[in-house]
């Protein structure tokens, strides 16, 4: 591979070994992941099928759970405190999106912080404005571990994060803070980002634009951190996916490019495994299951 | 001097008139009465200072208001129970622990004990954290940030900040970090700058909004600060003031006053700038805990 090209493939193979040996250390997982689908979920099946092969070269039993579309609200959320009180449920995975009677939100709220191994509870989110690095959401976290791949120093170095969601964007730029970065954090109504973007050592994208980040607004030697995933059809009417970065163009500008695919998801992924791991530990820790 | 001078006091004082009305109403409509408790361990004669003006204001606009005072040996054991028994208390709405706390007693797990719909602080880790997933309508805002966007939408005239570039000067768990979550909720462009930036005074001047937070005696200079931008200076940081006489001191911001107001377009003074809105904005916020126990919308400033 183009060494200009950061191989998010080989890091998230390298962490899903070291999740497994913690697992061993462990002497093996306590229980199983589950992952809850409700409803159609067909546009993310993809998704799901890579977590399943995450969690077995993890050495975790995936259970991937279809609730039914109609169950309520209220029915949903029982089922998750039930599996808050099962000690043989590492973690709980809510797949997105759900159907429209369902609060996403509140949902995210039930899962225990224990066993939120996506970070996605308010708890989650607040410990890691405190700078507890414990459970992050993934999508965030993978592209911290994918900077910190490129051997920059991230204390002083200039970030610039381009999308400001709650799942990437925030947290993302809380994380990159809480190791001494300098971040700018711009969005749709910034007024210039390539004024922001090219002063930067290293950019993030997180817009779901193809070709958002072009070439002239790319500081030449920085790190270029790709977290889009976008389909699109090209002219031949094939379709495939494409992150929010020009990158053929920036390439040639920027030290280094995550690729889509094979960047920021698969290590996602492998980050999910590894907050399974947290979370087992810290389940031991506080008494719920046997060490 | 060019800038306008954002008068803390006066808005603080705006901030009361709405909060003092909004609790007769409430207590008329709903006979709720908004409750605070704060707690004080030890005699630190500055946090008694806070403390009893805390009281004074919250009697002041009609709450029903309580301070506990516990003696400087008083075990971490029986300070959460009597947090635990003001969680359960149905007439407090608002629970404030005075900080610092002694030695012997783990602060993180204080506020930690405090029920987040009661933490008026907005300093528990779910208030952090639905701040940061923008779920505000069930989480309450720190008080000195709250105050500070208060202050910022006065001087603007707006409360919309698209387009603007704001730098936050600091990264400290309860101004720097919630001033990034609400300058972003108020769609502004945020940078967070602090002590490892490379070149913190060339980013400063990029700033339409300065936000000052690091603790650290006038140093922001006049020359960083961009001609025209609004400047919030959050610090409090006292200096000696031999002009005054020996052994004088006097309070200073993080930012060189005098210099700044030259360049720009609108300024808080320290003091009388942030200052003042912080306790203006922990009764709002203990008036808004108890519009939620009531079921009543709360007024916003």
């Amino acid at each position: 591979m183009d060494p200009r090209y950061i191989d998010g493939r080989s890091v998230s193979a390298r962490i899903l070994a070291e999740t497994k040996a913690g697992f061993e250390a462990l002497n093996g997982a306590s229980g199983r992941l589950v992952s809850i689908s409700i409803g159609d979920v067909e546009e993310i099946a993809v998704y799901i099928r890579n977590q399943a092969r995450g969690a077995e070269k993890a050495g975790i039993p995936f259970d991937d759970q279809y609730w039914p579309a109609e169950l309520t609200q209220d029915e949903c959320k029982a089922r998750i405190v039930e599996m808050n009180d099962d000690p043989s449920v590492i973690g709980i995975i809510l797949q997105r999106p759900v159907p429209d009677h369902i609060n996403v939100r509140s949902l995210q709220s039930a899962i225990h912080p224990l066993k939120d191994v996506e970070g996605m509870n308010p708890a989650s989110i607040g410990n890691i404005v405190y700078n507890d690095l414990a459970l992050t959401p993934c999508t965030a976290a993978a592209s911290v571990e994918l900077i910190k791949e490129t051997g920059l120093e991230l204390k002083g170095l200039e970030v610039v994060m381009i999308g400001h969601s709650e799942i990437v964007g925030k947290p993302a730029a809380f994380m990159l803070m809480a190791e001494g970065a300098t971040v700018t954090v711009c969005h749709h109504m910034t007024r210039s980002v390539a004024a922001h973007s090219r002063r930067a050592d290293a950019v993030l994208v997180a817009v779901g634009i193809p070709n958002f980040l072009k070439a002239d607004m790319v500081k030449p030697g920085a790190a270029v951190i790709d977290i889009g995933i976008n389909q699109i059809t090209d002219e031949s009417g094939e379709t495939r996916i494409v992150g929010d970065v020009d990158t053929e163009a920036v390439v040639e500008v920027a030290s280094w490019v995550t690729p889509v695919p094979g960047g920021v998801g698969p290590v996602t992924v492998s980050i999910l495994m590894r907050n399974a791991l947290t979370a087992q530990k810290r389940q031991i820790a506080a008494g719920w299951i046997a060490g | 001097m060019s800038a306008q001078v954002i008068d803390g006091k006066e808005v603080a004082a705006e901030v009361i008139e709405t909060v003092k009305s909004a609790t007769q109403k409430l207590i008329k409509d709903t006979s709720v009465t908004p409750g605070i408790a704060v707690v004080i361990v030890g005699e630190d004669p500055a946090s008694q200072v806070y403390v009893r003006s805390k009281g004074k204001k919250a009697t002041e606009c009609g709450f029903h208001s309580v301070t506990h005072t516990l003696p400087e040996d008083t075990s971490e054991a029986d300070l959460l129970a009597m947090v635990e028994n003001l969680n359960n208390d149905a007439a407090i709405d608002g629970i404030l622990v005075q900080l610092p706390l002694p030695d012997h007693i783990d602060e993180g797990k204080v506020i930690q004990t405090i029920a987040p719909e009661k933490d008026v602080d907005g300093f528990h880790f779910i208030n952090v954290g639905k701040l940061g997933t923008g779920e505000t309508e069930t989480a309450f805002v720190p008080c000195t940030p709250a105050g500070s966007m208060v202050l910022l939408r006065k001087a603007l005239g707006k409360s919309d900040l698209s387009g603007l570039n704001a730098v936050v000067v600091g990264r400290s768990n309860i101004v720097g970090k919630p001033m990034l979550n609400l300058l972003l909720a108020a769609n502004a462009t945020v940078t967070i700058a602090h002590s490892r930036t490379q070149d913190l005074p060339g980013l400063c001047r990029t700033a339409d909004i300065l936000v000052a937070a690091v603790g650290r005696p006038e140093m922001i200079k006049g020359d960083w600060v961009k001609p025209g931008a609004a400047v919030i200076d959050v610090g409090i940081n006292r200096i000696p003031a031999p002009e005054k006489g020996e052994g004088k001191s006097r309070l200073v911001g993080d930012v060189s006053y005098e210099d700044a107001a030259e360049v720009s377009g609108a300024i808080t003074p320290v003091p009388g700038g942030v200052g003042p809105m912080t306790i203006a904005m922990l009764m709002a916020n203990t008036l808004t805990s108890a519009c939620r126990r009531a079921g009543v919308e709360a007024p916003t400033y």
